[in-house]
């Protein structure tokens, strides 16, 4: 399957493009995918830690399970206000 | 749908007795004496709280000349009404209006301005404070100095 990766704020600097494609196996999951994207972007790989993770518009833990056509993002800290 | 609200609201589909809310983001400045001036409160309301959050003129302690704000806007008004509805379990909030800015925002303007209409300050008061702690947690807003 393949799921649509978009990267906000320094994210977007760290990883050189703001959206990728990813080809994962049927039933990875969120974590796998972000250990994968670890190594496809290794300057986002200090940010390993603080790094929140979203499916859609929702926060998600590293063990969901994503489907064909999941929009994942990845971003820093948020600092509104 | 039934509306969601825990104030035995009567109404379906967010009409009744809901909270009112007003979410805006946007790269234009935030003019605090017209959004003020359209203040809209019940007779049983007594507590109209504000908010302004302003660009300060330094970072760090590096000087700046202004913050540039990023949003995933379509994430941040998912997250903005999670927020809303939990403020609608926990007081008898009659509205909140808030205006967050996005793009450049320059020193002493306002990047975040917060309305909450309550019957008592007290209710106003935490609504707020939780409403802008929640914001700073889990809505996805960054800020960039601008030297």
């Amino acid at each position: 399957m393949t799921v649509k990766v978009s990267f906000y704020s320094y994210f977007k600097e760290l990883a050189g493009v703001a959206a990728a494609a990813e080809s994962l196996p049927a039933g990875a999951t969120l974590g796998e995918l972000h250990d994968r994207l670890m190594e496809r972007f290794p300057k986002l790989a200090p940010m390993r830690k603080s790094t929140l993770l979203a499916v859609g518009v929702d926060y998600q833990p590293r063990s969901c399970v994503l489907k064909e056509g999941d929009e994942v993002s990845l971003f820093p800290p948020v600092q509104g206000g | 749908m039934k509306c969601r609200c825990s104030r035995r609201c009567k109404g379906a589909d967010g009409i009744g007795d809901c909270m009112k809310r007003e979410l805006t983001i946007t790269t234009a400045a935030i003019d605090e004496a017209a959004l003020v001036s359209k203040r809209v409160m019940s007779h049983g309301m007594g507590a109209a709280v504000y908010f302004a959050g302003v660009v300060r003129d330094s970072e760090d302690g590096v000087a700046i000349r202004a913050i540039e704000y990023e949003a995933f806007e379509k994430m941040a008004r998912h997250q903005f009404e999670l927020i809303l509805q939990e403020i609608e379990k926990r007081w008898p909030v009659e509205s909140v209006r808030l205006v967050h800015r996005i793009g450049v925002v320059r020193v002493n303007e306002a990047s975040l301005w917060v309305e909450i209409i309550a019957p008592h300050r007290g209710e106003a008061l935490a609504a707020c404070e939780f409403l802008i702690d929640e914001m700073k947690r889990t809505v996805p807003i960054w800020k960039k100095p601008v030297a």
